[in-house]
Order: structure tokens, then sequence, then C-alpha cells
């Protein structure tokens, strides 16, 4: 492809392909060997400085769509949004122009103390009231639609009501933000809570659905002999997801999907590979017309 | 039923503090504890923290070791939970954390050399900023010189320890022995400025006391008069000239107005 053809690509919509998450051990790699992946997605979070972290994204987003993926925005905070985070958050998406902008339904920020991790949410109207609000205040800044992902989660509190998938629909309803849906957490979360994977996949609103989000899970042996799946992003999609995946195309047709390695990053041709794994999945099933424009 | 703020001051509090008695009445149990599905999380949140001040103090990680660090990074997660979510800035206190850390003096430059991982970690991802033209100081009337006040590039930081840091820092990283052993503990203070160069990387340089004083105060937002004052005996022109050059400064005021910059590792 020309050099002027990557460029008008790179400055389009994410494509309904397979993308990977772009991690800082594989800047130089990509900026250097140009791997053919369709898109790329990082942390917004840690592109928020100066130097040479940021300079490294900018000589990649020339040459790739790419979206940014918000892990301390807090959507879920009864305190409401740090209007700092907010607005730096704000910066970096100027600076590198993403095609995609995106949060969890999850919450990290209480009292003003920052948790690194996405907290699991009650599922109440006060809760959904929240969210809702957070939501539109993070369009409302950054004058565009967010995607807001459903999150993994090791409990349930006691004075939930709504379903998870209610509550990520109603958001999508009454904001107007965009879904994106993690296959691997919906596969998580069904397995440490006993839901039905399939029928959660169903309830959603296939023209909200902007992404989706694949990544390998743990399985963890619990002193009392419980198993807990935890999300730890640090190996390959497991086949039940896989197939899950296929059901999600099937739901929601051709999405742009994302390949997510966090923990034990592998060499960035082991993401590639993960990534030609979705993308055949996309070719064979994703000809259903019908999800949203993911710009 | 607990209102959503109610819950979640319970819940970080519980996991901050490890004691999740009050965030466990919210949870349910369903097979396992909800002490243990709390401690899913305290375990994630302790590991984040704990690579984000891994990677603000590799020196410091280096000198004390996995076990060590990580546990200091518990005990320092509960003293002092970050108040920001962009762990590149979190807290600049676990210097001083680990100078009152008993389990540490037994490492007297443990907390100087955190400073120095400090410094050198906000050198490589301060904020961009354009450096001062010298040519502009050119408008600047003789008579208003020594009102003269200067803005520092956000990569500077200026750090002075008992301890040669720079080279413990330097010898720890590269895994270096036998550097490490030719380090003279007792060789006195070092005076440090460390910024970014024009690369991204940390550009580390020896100062002499009198010119690091006119530096830190100069950064701190002294006038120049007031910096020169400070120093002592020190050839301000040809220092201020250097900093010009390696692109120290963003800005300059004249007057009164006060113009201090707070500076993070000023002693």
């Amino acid at each position: 492809m020309s050099a002027f053809m990557t460029a008008a690509i790179a400055r389009g919509p994410i494509p309904a392909q397979a993308g990977i998450g772009l991690r800082f051990p594989h800047h130089r790699a990509v900026a250097e060997t140009r791997p053919d992946v369709a898109w790329l997605e990082v942390h917004t979070e840690n592109y928020l400085g100066g130097g040479a972290t940021p300079a490294w994204l900018d000589a990649i987003r020339r040459d790739y769509p790419i979206s940014c993926h918000g892990v301390g925005l807090s959507l879920g905070s009864a305190d409401g949004l740090d209007r700092d985070h907010l607005a730096r958050i704000g910066r970096a998406i100027e600076r590198f122009a993403p095609a995609l902008v995106s949060e969890h339904l999850s919450w990290s920020v209480a009292g003003g103390n920052y948790l690194s991790d996405l907290l699991p949410l009650p599922l109440t109207e006060e809760a959904l009231a929240v969210v809702c609000r957070n939501v539109e205040a993070t369009q409302a800044f950054l004058r565009r639609r967010v995607l807001v992902e459903n999150p993994s989660s090791y409990l349930r509190y006691r004075h939930s009501t709504i379903p998870e998938w209610e509550f990520l629909a109603a958001v999508a309803a009454r904001t107007g933000c965009g879904i994106l849906c993690d296959v691997n957490n919906i596969y998580v979360s069904a397995q440490n809570h006993g839901w039905d994977a399939s029928a959660y996949l169903a309830a959603l609103p296939p023209a909200a659905i902007g992404e989706i989000h694949l990544a390998g899970h743990a399985i963890r042996r619990l002193d009392n002999g419980a198993i807990l799946r935890i999300d730890d992003h640090g190996s390959r999609v497991a086949p039940a997801v896989w197939a899950l995946y296929a059901a999600a195309l099937d739901c929601f047709g051709p999405v742009p999907t994302l390949i997510e390695w966090d923990t034990d990053i592998p060499p960035l041709a082991t993401l590639l590979d993960e990534a030609r794994s979705a993308q055949a999945l996309l070719d064979a099933g994703g000809r259903k017309a019908g999800h949203a424009d993911a710009a | 039923m607990p209102t959503l703020h109610e819950l979640q001051n319970d819940v970080a509090r519980g996991l901050i503090g490890r004691d999740t008695a009050a965030a466990a009445l919210h949870v349910v149990g369903d097979g396992l504890a909800p002490a243990a599905r709390l401690a899913v999380y305290r375990n994630t949140i302790v590991a984040g923290l704990t690579t984000a001040l891994r990677l603000s103090y590799p020196a410091v990680h280096r000198l004390v070791g996995a076990a060590f660090f990580e546990s200091a990074a518990q005990l320092f997660l509960e003293a002092r939970p970050p108040r920001a979510a962009c762990l590149d800035d979190y807290d600049p206190g676990f210097a001083d954390f680990l100078a009152g850390f008993a389990p540490a003096a037994a490492i007297p430059y443990l907390a100087g050399v955190a400073r120095f991982d400090w410094a050198v970690s906000r050198a490589l991802h301060a904020p961009d900023a354009a450096a001062l033209d010298p040519a502009a100081l050119g408008a600047v009337d003789a008579a208003d010189e020594k009102r003269l006040r200067l803005v520092p590039h956000p990569s500077v930081g200026l750090v002075r320890a008992d301890h040669p840091v720079d080279a413990i820092w330097r010898a720890v990283l590269a895994q270096d022995d036998a550097a490490m052993a030719a380090i003279d503990l007792a060789a006195g203070p070092v005076f440090l400025r460390v910024r970014r160069d024009a690369g991204g990387g940390a550009d580390i340089a020896r100062l002499e006391p009198a010119s690091w004083r006119f530096t830190a105060s100069l950064c701190a937002g002294a006038t120049l008069h007031d910096a020169i004052q400070a120093a002592g005996e020190v050839d301000a022109a040809t220092l201020l000239a250097t900093h010009l050059i390696d692109g120290v400064f963003t800005a300059f005021t004249v007057g009164d107005a006060d113009g201090r910059q707070p500076m993070e590792t000023l002693p």
C-alpha cells in the first residue's frame, strides 16, 4: 500500500477488523516494522505525560487508526468525575485524534483516593443514574460519543437489583453512548456468577456495539476448592471465549475486535497471531450488516 | 441498603486498609467468602501500584529486591493512597516514606536514591514544553535584570543528596558490582541537576554547591538577584547561559509578582 493510502486509512474510522493493544515493549517494533494489523488501541492513561512515550504514539499513529481506551476515569463514582483527569484525557484525545474513545462500567475513585483496579458497581437504579450522569458529562466535555465496556467481576453486591446486561443496555439507551463488548469479561463473569453468557450477548442492543475485546484469563483454585476465573490478560484467548466470540459476531455482525494482553506481554508476533485468529472469524461470519458506525 | 457513596467508601477503605469487614457486609458470599472475593481486588490494586512504583523507582527496587519492595509498597499504599488516576504521577512521597521506614535503615542512602529515581522519572515523563529562546531575554531592560524570574521546564529536577546517589543509581541499574564497590559513600554530598534531553533520555549533571544553590533558587521562582545572593560565589552569567542552552527554562517574567514554582525535588 502506498504511504498516502496508509495515512488516509489511519485518519479514518476503526475498521470492523482485528486490532491489537499497543503496549510499551512493542513501541519500537511497531514503529519500525509496521506490522500488518488493521488498528491499534492504547491505554489513554499511559500517554498523558510528555517525552519519548507519547512521541512513539505520535509516530505510530500516522500509520494506524488508533483507539484510546481509558482505565482511570471512574465512570461509576458517586463523587462524580475528576475534572482534572478528564481534562488531561481531553488533551490526549486532541493530540492523538483517536477514532474511538472508550471507558469502563466500573469505579476506581472514592473519597479522592484512586484504587488501581476496575471495581464492580452495585447494579441499582441509583448507580445507573450516577453512571449515566458521568457518561453524559464525559461525552459533553469531550464532545464525542464514547464506548462503555462491561467489566469482569469476582463479587456481587447484596442490594443489586438489575442484571448487568440490562444495566449496560440502559446506559447506552439513556446516554447515547456505545458499548464495548468484552467477550472474555462476559465469559469470566458468567462462569464466576453462574450467568448465561449467550443470554447476556442476546440482551445487548446490536446497534450500540462499537467494539469487541478479546483476552486471556486465568483459572485460580482457591483454598476452599472453589474456582475463580481471573481476567488477567496474560495468555491466549481461551477456546470457550473464541466460541462465545463467534456467537457475538452472529448477534452483532462484524465489529472492530481487539486482542488485549497486559501481563507477561508476549512477542509482537504472538499478538499478531491472535489477531489473525480473530480476523478469520470476522471473515467467516461477519457478513451481517447492522452494527453501529464505529466512529 | 447503603447509598453508592457509602458503599464505595466502605469498599475503598477496606481495600486500602486491609480491614474489609464493613465492605464484606455488602457482598454476596455464594460459595466463596466475601473477604476472599475482596482480596482478589486488593491483590490487583497492590500489584498495580507496586508496578507503578517499580517503574518510577527502578534503582530502589534493585537495591532492596522484589520482596522487600513489594512489602514497602503495600505499607506505602496504606499510608499514602494515590490521589490521581495517572500512576506516572504516583507520589514522590515514597522517598520520605522510605526515609522513615525502619526496615530500610540499613541502607542509609536509600531515600536519597529514591529522590534521584523520582527526579529521573519526572524528567522522562514530565509534560513537553518549548525551551525559552535566549534571544528573548535581550528584551529585558538592564534596570529590570535583577527582578527577572525564570520558569523551569517541567522535566527539570534538582537533587541534593548526602551520598553519591547518581553513581549508585548508575551502578545499580547497570548491575555493575565492581562500580558499586568502588563508590566512596563518605565522599560527601552531591548536587545534581536532572532534565530530559532532546532524545527523550535523562541528562544528569553534577553542579558545584554554589551553582546548584543558584539554580535551585531560580527554579523555585526567586529573582535573579535573590538567586545570586543565595548562591554566594557563583559565575551567574555563565551558569545562566549554560542552562539556557540546555533548555532548563521555558519562560520568564520581570517584576515583583510572586512567580514561585513548587519544586518537588528540592530538599
